[in-house]
């Protein structure tokens, strides 16, 4: 082992047996490539999962709002109520259904201020609750009730400022659902990071998969070798230990957490030594690197629920809730989401938003933007494996994969999700003939 | 030629015009225009006069930058945009990247 090696080595052993439910054997993906499959994930997981679709700070004041389209589930608007609470409603006229808010180009999101929404078609005009006000010339309908006539509402709470929806019907508690492992986390500072970098893009493959690149820490000396060392065989061996990572299930959520670099000293300025073409050097200069910025804003007491499975170096935690977001807390102070929207079987959205404290100086912006750039680089990386992965499985001429021990969290996501499915198919016998 | 760069940082003018640019978008799209040894040359050109930079910067009010501070600010965050491609990439493109790229939902005014 090398010198980083044997300071992270646990000795812990492996984790997979401590799961006795997930098994061992080869597993299929069929759930990843199946229209079958994708359109029953779609009713059982999508339409009946809290969703997280943004933060209060984007909603600063009673009247501001924003939009979501969302894949296969439809376009809502988002708003903070003259209580100050935020609803979410159906964007969809009670008239003759018009997409209500939306700037130029139907099919793209949109945000701003209001005191009520007016449909573009017809005039009709809706307050913040979603409540039709006025509805133009309204003597000229038959027995209207303008008492019912409304943009439905669908169910829409809020946990540590993350704004989350629930297209369900009879949705259980976002509290509930989220449960305690979330719930211990309520008083991280997430309002205190409020510098937001937000990224998109399109990815051609199962979201599943997608998500599949981020649950194991075996791939990083491979797809991305090159940031760590050109030379492969100089990669692997910097890279942690496999029994230096930490992974914990309490279903349907999960959680992985990651060794890091320890912080340096703080630098005193000129010290970054002549210029070099050296990656190392640009580290230095900027005070950042892959694992964040080096000098910590002090944002307070942090909750104790950080590093639980107590990594020596610790880098983050991975918080994956279920189905399709993750949370990553950084211990240099910063926190990333990813989020996986499925759009077909075999395409999804991924976005990547980056939160940090604002800066104070613009050393301490400067060591944002490198954070920045090499999150987006890394994850540029992840998304052309996807695209090539999902390419091959969706062949079907293996259908038998091998998962080691550190893949374990892979083992249990698509086994959730496969309960989730069938258990909704269970509660709903006419689910199977759709 | 006149400066629009803070006086002590004039040499680095005839960057300003390609590299001096507000949005990430714009940065990683002239990084795509160029070829390695034009990111190499951009490189070797700010990377020595960065931290005298880093440091004329930090002594000025981040939210209340004039416009030539402004600027040198956008080139630093060009030298980071060009850094993995030179030290690293050896290549504009990040490796095995293919068709993937992320567009730019939202970033900081500054």
């Amino acid at each position: 082992m090398t010198g980083i090696q044997e300071r992270l080595a646990t000795g812990k052993g492996k984790f997979t047996p401590r799961y006795p439910e997930l098994g061992t054997g080869p597993v299929s993906y069929e759930d990843s490539i199946s229209q079958e499959f994708f359109d029953a994930e779609r009713e059982a997981v999508f339409r009946r999962s809290w969703l997280k679709v943004g933060r209060v700070e984007q909603l600063p004041r009673t009247g501001a709002y924003f939009t979501r389209d969302l894949p296969g589930l439809g376009s809502i608007v988002v708003v903070r109520q003259a209580d100050d609470s935020i609803a979410a409603l159906h964007n969809v006229c009670a008239h003759r259904g018009n997409k209500v808010v939306w700037q130029e180009h139907p099919a793209q999101e949109t945000k701003g201020f209001c005191r009520e929404f007016s449909c573009k078609y017809h005039g009709w005009r809706y307050g913040l609750d979603g409540k039709v006000k006025h509805v133009t010339n309204s003597d000229q309908f038959f027995d209207l009730d303008m008492s019912t006539l409304r943009m439905p509402q669908l169910h829409c709470d809020v946990w540590a400022g993350f704004i989350f929806v629930n297209f369900a019907e009879d949705a259980e508690p976002l509290r509930s659902f989220l449960g305690d492992r979330f719930l211990e986390l309520e008083t991280y500072p997430f309002d205190k990071m409020t510098q937001r970098w937000g990224f998109r893009t399109r990815i051609k493959g199962n979201w599943k998969i997608s998500i599949d690149a981020l649950l194991e820490w075996y791939h990083p000396p491979y797809v991305h070798g090159r940031f760590i060392d050109p030379d492969v065989s100089k990669a692997e061996k910097l890279v942690p230990p496999v029994d230096s990572y930490h992974y914990d299930i309490f279903v349907p959520h999960m959680l992985t957490s990651v060794p890091g670099p320890p912080l340096l000293p703080p630098r005193e300025a000129g010290r970054a030594g002549p210029a070099v073409r050296d990656q190392k050097w640009i580290y230095r200069l900027f005070r950042a690197g892959l694992f964040g910025p080096d000098d910590v804003p002090d944002l307070g007491p942090m909750p104790d629920a950080l590093n639980k499975g107590r990594i020596a170096s610790w880098g983050n935690d991975q918080l994956w809730a279920f189905p399709n977001l993750s949370v990553q807390l950084w211990a240099r102070n910063y926190y990333i989401t990813y989020q996986y929207w499925p759009e077909a079987v075999d395409s999804h959205l991924y976005e990547v938003d980056i939160y940090f404290p604002p800066p104070s100086n613009a050393q301490e912006r400067l060591a944002q933007e490198l954070v920045v750039d090499s999150t987006i680089e890394f994850a540029m990386q992840d998304s052309n494996t996807v695209e090539a992965t999902h390419s091959a499985v969706a062949t079907r001429a293996t259908r038998q994969f091998q998962l080691s021990d550190q893949e374990l969290l892979i083992r249990n996501f698509h086994k959730v999700v496969g309960d989730t499915v069938a258990a909704h198919q269970n509660a709903d016998p006419t689910q199977e003939q759709r | 030629m006149t400066s629009t760069l803070p006086e002590q940082f004039r040499e680095l003018e005839s960057y300003v015009e390609e590299w001096a640019l507000p949005t990430r978008q714009e940065r990683y799209d002239m990084r795509l225009s160029k070829t390695i040894d034009e990111l190499g040359t951009f490189y070797d050109a700010l990377a020595p006069r960065a931290e005298e930079a880093i440091a004329y910067l930090n002594g000025l009010d981040l939210n209340d930058l004039p416009e030539d501070a402004t600027r040198l600010l956008h080139l630093l965050y060009s030298l980071i945009m060009v850094s993995y491609p030179v030290n690293v990439f050896k290549q504009p493109r990040i490796p095995d990247s293919g068709a993937a790229f992320f567009d730019t939902v939202v970033e900081p005014a500054v």
